[in-house]
């Protein structure tokens, strides 16, 4: 079993003051193998703390990361998966199916990781496995008016990866479980 | 007798021993010769044996010993007289007898030890036998015989000093009440002779042994204290005579005494032998004493143990809390700040930290009184102007304890909007150097974001910034040497504190950010680069609201536009500090929320925002990696912002296009006009009415220009690369439905591609290339099936042959 945290879109300290203590409470060190962040940190102080939680930490940059040096593009093998990672404000349309499946085929990996849209997604498409772990604040964006604070884990066993996204709506953290198996 | 006694660690050792070798050879007769019921003679002995305590040779823990080992033979003696007394044995008045003892100190513990017994068995005549021994044991003035001896008084009565029986019922009370008193009397005036003995060693020989004196007096307190604890013991002690006679007679002889050691530990003792309902109830008189001490007792320690010990009172689960007439507070600010008005020598960090005990018993025992936090917050401020006080420097005594008592509100009410309340929180404040306050404002700032606490009306906000200043703007005293890493942080600390700034009134909060902005602007370039970004988004939020609320507000509109001005002023302000990268992106994410508003006129301030970035884009904007990030980013927002008209996004279609072109490196020129196609698919305007624009013809002319632009690189991997990228855009575009796109340019790019790739000759990137490709080919293939699994075998992507 390979814990794998995936969040983005932080936003610290331009849109928001911090995580909820909600989330922070369930974010504890040394359960996770692997963080892969989308990307908008925005400054080092979120980096140093996804670190504390793991030491395995892979950002992809962000248009609103202070660190030009991130890579606009990642992929980091776990177990059996190669993972793609983009931060999507690069894909014309944001968040569109196809034009991110052309970044899948690119990159040849079976789940790509993207934000931007801080909108929660999970979905499969032409048998891979697409994730959007939206924004781990809540923080502002101009397109989506309701944005919901959630992040990801993904429990990845041998050929299958299951899905644990964590939304908080009001004061309540809630859990949903989506499955993808590697075909 | 009056030697110095300074004798060295082995010959104490010595003497020590001899001593006691002494006493063992004397006792072991006595007992004998009592044994034999020789008295006269077991006397003797005993005489004898208790002539080792006139030594001045040993020092005050040896001495110790000695008295421990004669005091258990006494003992043995005293058994045996008191069996004797009882049974009627005795002929001769041995009370008299025993005063015949050759030496003092002998006589007077054989009397003592006498007058016990006679008490024990004849109890009616204790009155007078205590009076005498009390008054008798005067006989020997040397300090450190003369403790021990009347230590050996008050442990000999121990037993015999009329009480009274907790299990009695009033009247029984009321009888033993008078013979309590003299009980009282007794210990009082042991303890009065005992503390002018003791005080009396201070002054004993030469004064470069003073430290050496100083230290066998503290060994010896415990003797003196041992009075009062004895006198707490006594059930006959309640409130009321405390109040009248006990307290006040022993505050007496500590305040006379003028004896600084002796001060200091009497009053500590007092705190803790008593308990505590008594202290409550005698407050005033006690801390009326506390002003009187000598210059020399440091006054705060007794004060703090006090206060602690009626905090935790106060806390103790089963406790019944303050008697509400006993104005707790107001009697320790009274009398707090007399003390400090008559001892003008007393340190300020003394000063400061007895204020903090008292502030601890504000929080503990009325926790609701700000006001009464702010009163000793206010007096301190007054000692602080009336003794002259400038900068305290970080690192002295002064400043810790000025830290820790400005640390304590922070940490008890976890609020700083009550730290705002507190009117001489600031005064005081301000009299730390800058290290010390950025040290406090960091913590207040933190104490808020920990604590998720929301600042909602524009004073508290002006009141916080102005508070941790240090923070915010540059100050006079700061030094020139900034460590880059702490400034980071801090204004990463600030940035976030901004979005705690809030009202849930949209207006208020408007006028919550302008004065947050009139803090900001005076930071400095530095600082404006993360405070300013955070007042941005925050007006975009801002602006969201107040759409939301448009069915009850008319003048939303007129509302959202002046929030805009107010964004394209702060971004010009940092504009000017040289900055590009970021308010480029400000310009563009105003644009897109602008676009979404739909208030009215917005679409020229949406095109506004667009023009500026791409001005800042044009002269500020010259690494090519940054322009090739900033060319993509502009696409991709015209793609989004939906809101323009025909007539306003022509032109930036046109400025993406010419942008795209420009770019200095072939492949990121490629791979931007490429990205422009999407500009001309999925735009929408006004005019297309919610629907995608599809221009299908400029689709095609952008992929065109981009197959030519990469046949222009010179390295055949990056080439092939493009290629690759471009055949996959292509198929995208016929995906849906672009009909400009034929099946043939397609073909021909897939041939091209396969012809070129084994030209290849690094093995990474041929490998690299080929995966995509073949990923691409395999993506046709799926397509056709699932295709021909709808029953669709027309499509025209069937014409495709991938062999």
């Amino acid at each position: 079993m390979v814990l794998v945290l995936v969040v983005g879109d932080m936003h610290i300290p331009y849109r928001a003051s911090g995580l909820s203590p909600k989330f922070k409470k369930l974010l504890v060190p040394g359960k996770i193998q692997h963080i892969l962040c989308t990307g908008n940190l925005s400054t080092r102080e979120s980096y140093d703390y996804l670190k504390t939680l793991a030491s395995d930490v892979h950002v992809v940059r962000g248009d609103f990361d202070d660190n030009a040096n991130y890579p606009e593009q990642k992929v980091v093998t776990v177990g059996q998966f190669r993972i793609g990672m983009c931060h999507g404000h690069q894909i014309c349309p944001w968040g569109d199916i196809e034009s991110l499946a052309l970044l899948q085929r690119q990159l040849d990996v079976d789940i790509l990781l993207f934000g931007h849209t801080q909108k929660f997604e999970a979905y499969e498409h032409e048998n891979r496995f697409y994730i959007n772990p939206g924004s781990i604040t809540g923080a502002y964006s101009p397109t989506n008016t309701n944005v919901t604070p959630s992040f990801v884990l993904m429990d990845i066993q041998a050929g299958t990866v299951v899905t644990y996204v964590y939304q908080l709506h009001g004061n309540d953290v809630k859990v949903e479980r989506i499955e993808y198996h590697k075909s | 007798m009056e030697g110095n006694g300074i004798v060295n660690n082995d010959d104490q050792e010595r003497l020590l021993d001899e001593a006691l070798q002494q006493v063992k050879m004397e006792s072991f007769q006595m007992k004998r010769d009592l044994d034999k019921s020789k008295l006269m003679d077991g006397l003797k002995h005993a005489s004898d044996m208790i002539k080792e305590l006139r030594t001045s040779v040993l020092t005050p823990k040896n001495y110790y010993e000695l008295y421990m080992a004669i005091g258990d033979e006494l003992r043995h003696l005293q058994n045996y007289l008191t069996e004797e007394l009882k049974k009627d044995q005795l002929k001769t008045d041995l009370y008299e007898l025993v005063q015949y003892a050759g030496n003092i100190i002998p006589r007077l513990y054989l009397l003592v030890t006498m007058g016990v017994v006679y008490i024990h068995v004849k109890s009616k005549s204790y009155k007078v036998i205590l009076k005498d021994l009390v008054e008798m044991c005067r006989g020997v003035q040397h300090p450190l015989r003369g403790l021990f001896l009347r230590n050996y008084l008050l442990q000999c009565t121990k037993n015999v000093l009329p009480d009274i029986d907790p299990e009695a019922d009033e009247s029984e009370r009321e009888s033993l009440k008078i013979d309590v008193q003299d009980s009282i009397d007794f210990i009082l005036q042991n303890f009065a002779e005992m503390n002018k003995l003791w005080v009396r060693m201070q002054h004993l020989g030469h004064s470069r042994n003073r430290e050496k004196r100083e230290n066998e007096r503290q060994e010896l307190r415990i003797l003196v204290g041992t009075n009062l604890v004895r006198l707490s013991q006594l059930e006959g002690v309640d409130m009321a005579n405390y109040k009248v006679t006990v307290l006040p007679r022993i505050l007496e002889q500590v305040v006379n005494c003028k004896d600084a050691i002796a001060q200091e530990y009497l009053m500590e003792c007092i705190i803790q032998v008593f308990p505590d309902e008594f202290h409550l109830q005698t407050l005033g008189c006690f801390l009326q004493a506390c002003a009187d001490l000598h210059p020399n007792v440091n006054v705060k320690n007794t004060i703090i143990a006090l206060v602690d010990r009626l905090a935790l009172f106060v806390s103790r689960d089963n406790s019944s809390g303050i008697p509400t007439d006993i104005k707790l507070f107001d009697i320790f600010s009274e009398e707090v700040a007399r003390i400090i008005s008559v001892r003008p020598s007393m340190k300020l960090e003394d000063i400061v930290s007895m204020q903090s005990a008292v502030i601890n018993l504000a929080f503990k025992c009325y926790p609701e009184r700000i006001d009464y936090v702010d009163k000793v917050l206010g007096a301190t401020v007054d000692v602080f102007s009336k003794r002259n006080v400038d900068a305290v420097s970080s690192g002295s005594a002064l400043c810790k304890e000025m830290s820790n008592l400005l640390q304590m509100p922070i940490d008890v009410y976890n609020n700083i909007l009550t730290i705002l309340k507190l009117q001489y929180y600031g005064p005081l404040y301000e009299h730390l150097d800058y290290n010390a306050r950025k040290r406090i404002a960091v913590n207040i700032v933190t104490n808020g974001l920990d604590n998720d606490t929301i600042i909602d009306t524009p004073d508290q906000v002006d009141a916080l910034l102005l508070l941790v200043s240090a923070l915010v703007q540059d100050q006079a005293d700061q030094p020139s040497e900034v460590d880059e890493e702490s400034f980071c942080e801090e204004q990463g600390l600030i940035g976030r504190l901004v979005h705690l700034l809030f009202s849930e009134n949209p207006d208020e909060h408007f006028f919550i950010l302008k004065k947050a902005i009139s803090h900001f602007e005076k930071g400095g370039n530095k600082r404006m680069l993360v405070t300013l970004p955070a007042v941005v988004f925050a007006s975009y939020k801002l602006a969201t609201r107040y759409k939301d609320q448009q069915e009850s507000d008319d003048k939303w509109e007129r509302k959202c536009k002046k929030l805009f001005e107010t964004c394209r002023s702060i971004i010009n302000t940092l504009c000017q500090a040289e900055q590009a990268d970021l308010p480029f992106r400000l310009f563009l994410q105003g644009a897109l929320t602008v676009s979404e508003l739909g208030f009215s006129n917005h679409e020229a301030i949406a095109y506004e925002f667009i023009s500026q970035a791409f001005s800042i884009y044009e002269e500020d904007i010259s690494d090519s990696r940054a322009q090739f990030a900033a060319v993509f980013l502009f696409i991709s927002t015209v793609e989004r912002c939906h809101c323009f008209s025909e007539e306003n996004h022509a032109p930036l279609r046109t400025q993406c296009a010419h942008a795209a072109s420009r770019l200095l490196k072939k492949p990121d020129q490629c791979r931007a006009v490429a990205h422009v196609s999407h500009l001309f698919w999925s735009s929408k305007t006004q005019e297309t009415g919610g629907e995608e624009m599809r221009d299908g013809k400029r689709v095609a002319e952008c992929l065109k220009k981009a197959v030519k632009t990469a046949n222009q690189c010179m390295e055949a991997a990056t080439q092939l690369q493009l290629f690759v990228e471009i055949l996959n855009k292509y198929l995208y575009f016929v995906e849906h439905q672009c009909e400009a796109i034929t099946y043939e340019i397609i073909g021909q790019l897939i041939a091209k591609i396969r012809t070129e790739l084994p030209e290849i000759s690094d093995a990474n990137e041929h490998d690299m290339i080929k995966m995509h490709f073949d990923n691409t080919l395999k993506h046709i293939e799926e397509r056709k099936e699932s295709l021909a699994a709808q029953g669709n075998t027309e499509d025209l992507m069937f014409t495709l042959s991938l062999d």
